[in-house]
Order: structure tokens, then C-alpha cells, then sequence
């Protein structure tokens, strides 16, 4: 039972959490600062993520591993820049990462 | 007659359809992410020692992967039921920042809509959603571009965990999934590094992330965003 009421409060909670914005700014104005800071939170959140679990993968990987992923990472950057193509990331980061990682565990 | 028989039989021209099927194709690159994350959640489900029943319940309620799987290990270690749902809500955080993020592109929207979509607000459905806003003029529009993703990705990821749950199936790690939304991550911002405020949040961001990387309850990402936002704030608007 207790594992039911765990579960139904974290969730409760966490709705709270997705809604609370969309209805407070309906009553109450945000400051200006906030407004201009929530036009920061999509690149922040997306690096802060993405960053993360590109350190996290890197930070338990030994270098014939974390070889390709800087690799992988560093087309993706450069294909995006010169593309203007966000999708192009995974499309190109992904097959360089798998090539590097067979090519490093083959040599 | 013939009008309304026509009518009745040629496909919708409804302009919002194609929308929402656009939105649904954003979500495609996360899946390949968010689904391996989803199996590996229902398969630790499988293995801790909780209701099968109970564990599944955290997707469609919950709804956050790395809460979820905090919920379940703490669950399994018999932590204390105080401190697994205060440890939820913190790694949940960020949530608050999606919904002020959000919020106003749903200003003024039916009540319905806005306890609906909010629901549905967790980290892909909220980059996608807000491309989608960004890329549209029109805010109806970008609902359904919203719509789209977030609905994709729900059934996704209670399929996802169901099979986890049901199969215990293992992933294929030699592949490293796991990769694909960070690449795709680095991908949206990269490509929006247009004004120095933005890049300044992007690169604080970043470095705080991989600096708080071992931060306990998964603070860190919640630290790096707030980080990030302060110091994009730094930086003087220039007067238009």
C-alpha cells in the first residue's frame, strides 16, 4: 500500500509542478526579468541535459570509448553549424560514433 | 448530392492534421532514446521488489524517467515514504521552469487544454513543443505541433515501460541509444547560437552540468539550467 501512496504523491506532485506556471500566469504578471529569463530556459535546459549525459557516458568510458564520443560530438557541432540543420546531429553523429568505435576496437 | 458525397469521401484538408502529424515526427529522433530508457525502467521494475503494477503506475504518473527510476530503487531499498517523494520533487524540479517556459504560449487557452498539455510536459515534449512554437506564428498551430509530440511520446513510453515490466528484454548497448538525445540536443542548440545571451546560457549551462555531474539527487541539471539563466541575464538587451 505504501509503495501505491508513494507513487500517487510523487506524481501528484510533479503535475503540480508542470501546471503551477501555466496557472499563475494567468492571476499574476511575471516580472520582466523572469519573462526574459524564460526565453534562456530551452537552450539552457538542452545543454544542461545534453552535456550531462555526454559527461556521464565520457566519465565511466576508457579513452578507446570516449575517443569517438568527443569525435561524434565534434561532427555533430560542425555539421549543424555549416547545415544550419539541427537533425543532422543524430544523423551524422550517431553512424561517426559507431564507425570510430569499431575502427578504435579494431586497431 | 454529388457535392456532399464528395465531400463526404475525399480525405480532411484540415490544415491542422498536417501539424499534428509534424509534431508527432519531431518525437521520432527521442524515441530512439526515450524508448531503451523506457524498457530499462520497466525491467528494473521487474527486478525491485514493489508491484509490477505499482512500478508501471509511475509512467502515466510520474512521467519523468529519472524521477521514476529514483522512486523505484528507493522503493526497492525501503526508504522512507517522506523522503522517496521529497527526492521525486527535486529531481522534478525543472518542471516548474518547462511550465513558466511554456506558459505563455497557453495563455488564454481553455482550461481543458491547459490541465491536458501540462500533463503531458516533460523534457522532449517540451523541446519539441517549443520548436514548434517558435516555428509557427500562430499559437493554435503550434498546439497541435505540441499536441503531436507529446501524444507520441506518452504512448511510447507506457508501451516501453509495459514491455520492460512484461519481457525484462535487454538492450542492445553496443549501439549506446543513450546517445541519441544528447547529440540531438547539442544539434537544436547549436543551430540557435544566434545573440551572445543565449550562447552565454548554453556554455554556463554546460559547464556547470558536467561540474555538478556527481551532485546528489540530480541536482545538477536543475542547478546548471538556474546557472545558465542567471547568467544569460547578465548580459545588457540591446535596445531595439
Amino acid at each position: 500500500m505504501t509503495a501505491w501512496i508513494v507513487i500517487a504523491l510523487a506524481g501528484l506532485g510533479s503535475y503540480l509542478f508542470r501546471i503551477s506556471m501555466v496557472l499563475l500566469v494567468e492571476r499574476v504578471r511575471l516580472p520582466d526579468q523572469v519573462e526574459r529569463a524564460s526565453a534562456f530556459v530551452a537552450p539552457a535546459a538542452f545543454m544542461a541535459l545534453a552535456t550531462s549525459g555526454l559527461a556521464a557516458s565520457a566519465a565511466g568510458a576508457d579513452i578507446t570509448q570516449a575517443i569517438p564520443l568527443v569525435a561524434a560530438v565534434a561532427v555533430a557541432i560542425i555539421t549543424v553549424r555549416h547545415t544550419g540543420r539541427p537533425y543532422l546531429a543524430v544523423v551524422v553523429g550517431m553512424p561517426t560514433l559507431w564507425l570510430l568505435t569499431w575502427a578504435v576496437g579494431a586497431s | 448530392m454529388e457535392t456532399a458525397y464528395a465531400s463526404a469521401t475525399q480525405p480532411s484538408r484540415d490544415p491542422m492534421v498536417p501539424l499534428f502529424a509534424a509534431g508527432a515526427r519531431a518525437m521520432v529522433p527521442w524515441l530512439a532514446g526515450v524508448v531503451p530508457f523506457g524498457l530499462v525502467i520497466g525491467v528494473s521494475v521487474a527486478r525491485a521488489d514493489i508491484p509490477a503494477a505499482a512500478g508501471w503506475l509511475t509512467g502515466p504518473a510520474i512521467y519523468s524517467g529519472s524521477a521514476q527510476i529514483a522512486t523505484i530503487e528507493m522503493l526497492d531499498d525501503g526508504a522512507a515514504p517522506a523522503v522517496i517523494v521529497a527526492t521525486a520533487l527535486i529531481i522534478n524540479l525543472r518542471l516548474v521552469l518547462y511550465s513558466g517556459a511554456i506558459a505563455a504560449c497557453w495563455r488564454g487557452t481553455p482550461r481543458w487544454w491547459q490541465i491536458t498539455a501540462s500533463y503531458l510536459l516533460v523534457d522532449p515534449s517540451f523541446v519539441v513543443g517549443m520548436d514548434g512554437y517558435q516555428r509557427h506564428n500562430r499559437r493554435d498551430l503550434g498546439h497541435r505541433y505540441y499536441l503531436g509530440g507529446a501524444i507520441v511520446l506518452w504512448f511510447a513510453w507506457l508501451t516501453a515501460l509495459a514491455v520492460g515490466v512484461t519481457l525484462g528484454a535487454q538492450l542492445p548497448s553496443e549501439l549506446r541509444l543513450e546517445l541519441v538525445i544528447p547529440l540531438y540536443l547539442v544539434g537544436e542548440v547549436v543551430g540557435r547560437l544566434d545573440d551572445r545571451a543565449t550562447r552565454r546560457a548554453a556554455g554556463t549551462a554546460s559547464v556547470v552540468a558536467v561540474l555538478a555531474l556527481t551532485a546528489p539527487l540530480q541536482l545538477g541539471i536543475l542547478l546548471a539550467i538556474i546557472t545558465g539563466l542567471g547568467a544569460a541575464l547578465t548580459v545588457r538587451e540591446v535596445p531595439r
